[in-house]
This record gives C-alpha cells, structure tokens and sequence, in this order.
C-alpha cells in the first residue's frame, strides 16, 4: 500500500464532500426563495380566473371562492365582448398602448441611429461631451422628466406654447384639451409620446454606439476602394452589421414602451378623457383603486402575452445567421 | 486642362471635392448634434432657472428664460417646510437602494459563482428555471406580492421594498458568465492550501469580481433610486415613502406653484444625477454589455 495514495484518496472524499456541502448550502435557501417566487407566479395565474376583490373576505385558501367566486374565463371574454366600463376601459387602454408602443419604435429609431452613426464619426474628445449630455434624461428619475415636460407643457407659461405663439400659432393645451388631435392621435398622447422619447433616446443611442463602434472599418474601406457611396457604405455595410443590435434595441424599447407607468402616471393619469389610459395604468388603478385584483390579473396576463408575441415576432423579423 | 496629362494632378483634384465634402459633411455633423444637445439640456436649464424665480415670474407669458430676479425663496421654503423633511426622505430611499444593492450583489456573486465553478445534479434544470423567472416581467407578480406585503403587515414599511428583491436572476446570470471565465488552477491551488470553500469564495472569489459587481451595484442603485410603481403600491404613509414618490406628491399638493415644484425637483433629483453621471462610463458598460435598464 502506498501511504501517499491513501492520503490523497482521502483527501478527494474530503474535498468532495466540502464542495457539496457548499453546493447544499447555497441550493437549499436559494430554492426555498424561489419557491416563494413560483407561489407568487401561480398565484398571479390562478387570480385570473376569479372576480377577486381584496376588500372582500372570500374563502378559506388565500381569500378564493365563497364572496371572491371562481369565473373561469369569464375574465378574459368580459375583456373582448363586455359591455361593462372596465371591459371598455381596457379596450380604450390597450388601444392606446399599441398607439404609444408603435408610435415609439420608429420615432426613437429615426432619432438614434443617425445620431449615433453621427457621433461615431466625429473627434473622440467631443464624443464624450455629446455622449454624456444626451445620457442625461436616461439617469434621471422618470418623476423628474414628467414634472419638468409638464411644466413645458403648461398652457399659459411654458416653453412649447411660447415657442408656438413666437411663430404665429395658437397655442394649445397639450396635456388637458381631449378634442385636440394630430393624425388621429390626441395631443395629449403626442405630448406623453415626446416626454418618453426625450428620457428614452440616450440609452438606445449608446447601444447603438457600442455596435458601431465594434464593426471593423476594414469592412467600410474596402467598399469605399470598389467604389461604394458613404450612403451605400451606411446601407449595405453598417445597416446590415449591426441588424443584431437592431433586434436588441426593438425588443427592448418596445417591452418598455408596452410597459410605460411612470410618466403617463404623473403627467395625466390617463386624462383627458381616458385618452393617455395604457395598460399598465389601468391595472394599477384597477388592483390598487377599485380593489378589481382579478380582473387586474387577467389584464397583467394580456399585457404579458403581448409583450411575448412582439418580442417573438421581432425576433424572426430581425433574425440573422451569421457572426463576423 | 493641363492638369489631366499628369497622373498625380488626376489624384490630387479627384481627391479635393471629397476634401471639400468631408468638411461639408463634418459641419452638418456637428450641427445636428448640437442641435440635439440643446433639445436634450434645454428642459434641464429651464427647471433650474424656474427654480429660481418668484411664483409670480414663473406664470409670465411670454416665459422668461433666465430669473429677472433670481431668488432663493424657494428653496428656503423646502427647507423650512416641517412637513417636507428631505433629510428623511433621503434616508429611506438609500436604505432601500443600499439593502437591496448589497443584498442582490451578494447573493448573484454566491450563485453566479456555484453555478459557474460546481457541477450538481438538477443543476440545468435550476438554471434554466432561473432563466423563465427572469423573463416574467413584474407587473404580472405585483398584485400577489402585494397581497402577501398585507397579509404580513409590511404595507408601509421599507422591508416590504426589501423582502422580494434579494434574489436577481439577471445579476447570477452575469456573474455566472464572468466566473467561467477564472482559471480553475487559482481554486485548486486554495484547496490544496486547506482553504474551505467559503474562504476560497470570500478570499479568492469576490476579489476577482469587483468590475462586474460594480457595473450590477451602480445599475441596481439606479434603478431601486428612481422605481416609482412598486414603492408607490407598497408605501402609502407619507412619512416612509422614498424620493420619486414624495416628489409627486409635494406636486400635487402645491399646484399653481410651478417654481416651488421645480425647486423641489432640483433638490430631489439633481444630487444624485450628478452621482450618476460620474459613473457614467459604468452606467453605458452595464448596458452595453447587459441590456439591463
């Protein structure tokens, strides 16, 4: 027998049973949490299917049945054919949702990437310069952007108006007049729309900067030599270079956008005239307002099956099977 | 032209127009982006300076830019104002963020770490559960959560803020990445020294993680500093709430007041804008290498 073998051997069962133990040690609270977090998940689902009410006491197994009833579906065909104010109320939120969303995607694209294509191109020393006032909105708090947007807003004394009397025009209330439109869209929505856009387009035009700056300009020079225009460079080259990061930055504006609270929470709370209501503010005032947990639920449900079918879409749209 | 019969006149003036264009184009260049850059500073500009007007001077038409008399009433106002104790506000809103930062970066670099450097058994299956848990995005959790902040009385207590954000799923899977990443030599040498895996994770580990732990600690401050919706739900006394939240709310309660309001909004939101700034250069590597916001 070889004493230095036996040692070693003994030794591995040790070191075997360390590496366990800490595996044990961490695993063990860390599924515990999670299962905190897969009952909070079917929770979220099974609350779907019930008219549940917090006020309410409801049954023996977390307030379901008895006065919380079970409604199967009843949720979710109330959403699409009900006559109820709370069906209409969510096919006025979720309409204008996709308004917000899909008038978002293209106005922050057609911001950002010439923007960022053009700060890619010039001196590095005034790169960080624009770069860090443009990021600015995106660090601050989203209360700040509403406060500071309605106060621009304000019908008699802010900025947007007087920039609209100095040219001529009558000015307008943007955040309260619920018949003013432009191209079918209430201006109160283009107000919040403009609001978003100005805290969102730092942090796309950073991404996109990333994936400019990661193309190789070998690529660029040789079809510059074989005689291809800066904007046929911009097209053939650069556009199709960073389509991953396309794919990224649609995905992820659209998921925020879909989810938009906060600054159409302060600025008009849905007003005027439930023209601003998205989705995600009618679930808060559904779940925290008028105590319409289920119903809220179903809508949380909706919210995220459209965010996933997008998300799916996009990614087919926008897919690419090559790397460089 | 004379110019045409030598080849390097040829090169020279085919070169010149694009010269000309370059510097064209350059000008164009910087004039839209300053154009830009004023769009984007403007609005910050003029809530300063209506920070600094009278009630009075902040409701002109046509709007003053700069304050005709610059005055710092306002902000003696806010500080003066007992029922705005900004000092305590403060204090809840870095309880929060300091809680769950620390909390978050602890636990992502102890599992990122186990997930990356052990093999178990069920360990694709716990990661992959990991990776669902993340893609669920909170408004679907939030209602339960909050009926289980109730049942547990932590409705308008900071803990209640706390409780559900120990674990990020995002922070494992970032941590996990960069962990593949060390040489597994650097842990066999500890062992072989009798370093028990704790001290090989306190001592050997953490060290090693202090970039990417600072990109996920200034992102998760960010973003636990500035969330509105789920502060908003759970803390409903004015006395326990957290900045953003007091922020609307002192709106609300001074309507027609637009400079003390824009004051207010200088003194909640520009001291830590200013922090965020100076990480800037952390602040666009998270999300250039994370995506997260």
């Amino acid at each position: 027998m070889n004493p230095g073998r036996k040692r070693e051997k003994r030794s591995k069962g040790g070191l075997a049973i360390a590496k366990s133990r800490f595996v044990l040690g961490v695993t063990i609270p860390l599924l515990l949490y999670e299962s905190l977090g897969v009952f909070v998940l079917g929770w979220a689902f099974i609350l779907m299917f019930f008219n549940y009410s917090s006020g309410r006491l409801g049954g023996p197994i977390l307030g379901l049945g008895g006065s919380n009833p079970f409604v199967g579906l009843g949720n979710f065909i109330e959403m699409v054919k009900g006559t109820s104010v709370e069906a209409g109320l969510f096919r006025i939120s979720l309409k204008n949702t996709l308004i917000f969303a899909f008038a978002i995607l293209p106005l922050n694209l057609v911001i950002t990437l010439p923007l960022a294509y053009l700060l890619e191109s010039i001196g590095e020393r005034f790169k960080a310069f624009y770069r860090t006032i443009y990021f600015l909105p995106v660090l601050t708090s989203s209360v700040g952007v509403a406060l500071i947007w309605m106060s621009m807003y304000d019908p008699q004394a802010g900025w947007i108006n007087a920039i609209i009397r100095f040219f001529g025009g009558t000015p307008v209330a943007w955040l309260s007049d619920p018949r003013a439109g432009f191209m079918g869209v209430s201006v109160a929505m283009w107000a919040v729309i403009l609001a978003y856009l100005w805290q969102d387009y730092g942090y796309n035009m950073v991404i996109f900067i990333a994936a400019l700056q990661a193309i190789p300009q070998e690529l660029k020079d040789a079809a510059m030599i074989d005689g291809a225009t800066p904007w046929q460079v911009f097209t053939k080259i650069t556009l199709s270079l960073i389509r991953p990061t396309m794919l990224f930055v649609c995905v992820m504006t659209m998921l925020s956008s879909f989810q938009v609270f906060d600054i159409i929470q302060v600025m008009t709370n849905g007003d005027p005239g439930n023209q601003t209501q998205v989705l995600m503010l009618d679930i808060y005032k559904n779940a925290f307002r008028y105590q319409r947990l289920g119903w809220a639920a179903a809508e949380s449900f909706v919210l995220f099956l459209i965010v996933m079918g997008v998300t799916l879409i996009q990614m087919r749209l926008l897919r690419t099977d090559w790397e460089y | 032209m004379a110019t045409r019969t030598f080849p390097e006149a040829t090169y020279i003036r085919k070169v010149k127009p694009r010269r000309g264009s370059v510097l064209t184009s350059r000008i164009f260049s910087y004039v839209l982006l300053t154009l830009g850059l004023l769009f984007t500073l403007l609005p910050f500009l003029m809530m300063i300076a209506s920070s600094f007007k009278t009630n009075v001077e902040v409701l002109r038409v046509p709007p003053t830019f700069l304050p005709e008399t610059p005055t710092l009433d306002n902000y003696r106002t806010i500080f003066n104002d007992p029922k705005l104790p900004l000092l305590r506000f403060y204090l809840n809103s870095a309880f929060v963020a300091v809680f769950n930062v620390t909390s978050t970066l602890f636990t992502s670099s102890l599992i990122g770490y186990m997930f990356a450097k052990f093999q178990f058994p069920g360990k694709r299956i716990l990661f992959g559960w990991f990776l669902t848990l993340m893609m669920i995005p909170s408004h679907i959790t939030m209602i339960p959560s909050y009926l289980i902040l109730s049942k547990l009385g932590l409705i308008n207590s900071l803990w209640g803020l706390v409780i559900f954000s120990a674990v990020d799923a995002f922070g494992i899977f970032m941590i996990r990445q960069f962990c593949e990443t060390l040489p597994n030599e650097l842990l066999d040498a500890a062992r072989i020294d009798g370093a028990s895996e704790w001290q090989i994770f306190i001592r050997i580990v953490l060290p090693q993680l202090s970039a990417p732990l600072a990109t996920l600690g200034i992102l998760g401050f960010m973003g636990n500093w500035n969330a509105y919706l789920w502060p908003m739900i759970v803390l409903q006394k004015i006395e326990v709430r957290t900045l953003p939240i007091i922020l609307t709310w002192y709106n609300s309660t001074h309507t027609g007041q637009g400079a003390l309001v824009m004051a207010a909004t200088v003194l909640i939101m520009v001291p830590i804008l200013l922090v965020f700034v100076n990480f800037q250069r952390w602040i666009v590597k998270g999300f250039t290498t994370t995506g997260f916001k």
